[in-house]
């Protein structure tokens, strides 16, 4: 049933080849820099002529080390921050702002904690118009997923870090993104609960299947639940590696100690340790 | 000793404090080791509250000096709220709002509302609409800065994800930037509110012919020392009356603060 993990490495001087009809989110050559604080003078390069393709449903992991503008690309895609140079594409259109067709699960707690889960996870779809005949039965299903029902009328506070999670997760998908951005959003979680959410975004892509661009600094995690993962080079960012990972979806825990995983998390590991001095 | 005290609940001993203080007054002044001009005694204090009760100050009831200085701390803390509030979300959360109206802020800040009486009575003379005023300057000043802050302390997690979720920029000020600053705001209610009360109180010490600052800087003319005493613990206990119910309020609408 799982077959063995195929490991290709394309050198960052290759431009990815794409077919544009399939494309969902296109990076054309797009650099950011930020002027310096305070009284210093110049500016910080944070990412430097990136070029990627990600394709329709397909689950792409961002790695690099921290400062290597992985976050800056994010925020690009979802519209909160615009490059300096080049383009970012949805469909061939340039982002102009944020929106619920790319949904965003953040790294913070960004719950509103004077609203319940429910509460929470329909603030979306409520406030732009939708009826509640559609969005009560699609919130249903999405907590029953998320394995919340129950909680629908506990606050945040009452929540462990993992299920605040949770409820991101269902309150993303609740307006069928096409497009998911999560940005490290299981890195303040113990191990086994981050385990549990990793399986639970891969059984969600298998129901839902949106894009999904997954940003994080655990090798394991991204290799684990990715189709394709892109390392990042420490600053100034770019892409230094564009590594596919053909094990097929849904995947077990057996992946975790199979051979091709042990063997592409050596090299990915290597591959990062070189960024990191 | 201190030992066996920490086993004993917090209410007893407080209560205790409070019995050995009206013991000591108690014991002080029927001893005569201080004057009754000084401290009244607990007796003294106890005729001369049932007197005012019956008779009031200067042929007006009690509870008309009472109700007259709330009327004039609440009217005026009400406006200074509404005003308050709002501006200051506004000046917190948008840049350009905040530029225009910091320079007006910047200057009436600093200024005890306490300086602007002398003013006010010359203005608008020994009437209530002076007053009103005073405090409605300054519960707008303590409302505002809060309010400010609250807004300008938003997470910007919740800025973000209220964008990303579609929300106009409309729906966030109302749903999301007035909810995330609630905290803030009832700060702000709370100083407001005792400064509004403790103006009020200094406004009537010298421009009022009614209301209970003006019942005790005018028994204290006269000598009439019980109803000073008397006076300051009325506005003592308003005072905190005021502040407990705010908090009651707060506990129930900011139900998420401090978890």
């Amino acid at each position: 049933m799982y077959h063995k993990a195929a490991l290709r490495l394309m050198s960052s001087e290759a431009r990815p080849t794409y077919s544009g009809a399939e494309d969902k989110v296109v990076f054309e050559d797009v650099s950011k820099t930020y002027p310096k604080s305070g009284a210093a003078a110049g500016s910080t390069v944070a990412i430097k002529s990136l070029n990627i393709a990600i394709k329709k449903a397909e689950i792409v992991s961002i790695l690099g080390p921290t400062g290597c503008g992985k976050s800056t690309a994010m925020n690009m895609i979802a519209g909160f921050e615009f490059p300096s140079h080049g383009q970012v594409l949805l469909d061939g259109k340039s982002i102009l702002a944020p929106g619920p067709d790319r949904a965003v699960v953040f790294q913070q707690a960004s719950l509103f904690p004077w609203l319940t889960v429910l509460e929470n996870v329909v603030f979306g779809v409520k406030s732009r118009g939708v009826s509640p005949d559609i969005y009560s039965k699609r919130a249903e299903q999405l907590l029953k997923a998320v394995k919340l029902n129950g909680f629908e009328k506990h606050y945040p506070y009452q929540l462990s870090g993992g299920m605040q999670q949770r409820v991101q997760i269902a309150r993303a998908l609740i307006s069928e993104p096409e497009v998911l951005l999560m940005d490290e959003p299981f890195g303040a979680l113990d191990s086994q609960t981050r385990l549990m959410m990793q399986e639970l975004v891969l059984q969600l892509w298998v129901a839902y299947r949106p894009t999904i661009i997954f940003i994080t600094h655990d090798v394991a995690e991204a290799i684990f639940v990715s189709d394709r993962i892109l390392l990042m080079s420490s600053r100034p960012g770019r892409v230094k590696l564009d590594v596919s990972v053909d094990e097929p979806k849904p995947r077990g825990l057996e992946f975790l100690s199979s051979a091709s995983f042990v063997d592409m998390q050596a090299n990915l590991l290597t591959a990062l340790k070189e960024e990191v001095h | 000793m201190v030992n066996l005290m920490n086993r004993i609940p917090r209410f007893w001993i407080s209560s205790g404090t409070i019995v050995a203080i009206v013991a000591l007054w108690f014991v002080v002044t029927n001893a005569g080791l201080v004057g009754p001009s000084y401290l009244p005694s607990p007796q003294a204090l106890f005729s001369s509250f049932k007197r005012l009760l019956e008779s009031g100050y200067q042929r007006t009831p009690l509870w008309e000096h009472i109700g007259i200085s709330l009327f004039r701390a609440l009217s005026g803390f009400l406006l200074g709220v509404a005003v308050g509030i709002p501006t200051g979300l506004m000046t917190g959360y948008n840049r350009s709002a905040d530029a225009a109206m910091s320079p007006i802020m910047a200057f009436i800040r600093p200024i005890p509302p306490i300086a602007f009486i002398p003013m006010v009575v010359l203005y608008f003379g020994l009437g209530e609409e002076g007053k009103v005023i005073l405090i409605f300057i300054t519960a707008f000043n303590y409302a505002h800065i809060n309010a400010h802050a609250g807004a300008a302390h938003v997470p910007i997690a919740y800025i973000r994800a209220a964008r990303t979720l579609g929300l106009t920029p409309g729906q966030i000020f109302r749903k999301v930037v007035f909810p995330a600053a609630l905290p803030h705001i009832f700060t702000g209610l709370k100083v407001a509110m005792a400064l509004s009360w403790a103006v009020v109180v200094a406004a009537e010490l010298v421009g009022a012919q009614k209301g209970l600052g003006f019942m005790i800087s005018d028994a204290a003319q006269v000598f009439q020392i019980p109803v000073v005493f008397i006076g300051i613990a009325l506005i003592g206990f308003i005072g905190l009356a005021l502040n407990m119910t705010l908090s009651v309020a707060e506990s129930r609408i900011v139900h998420w603060k401090g978890r």
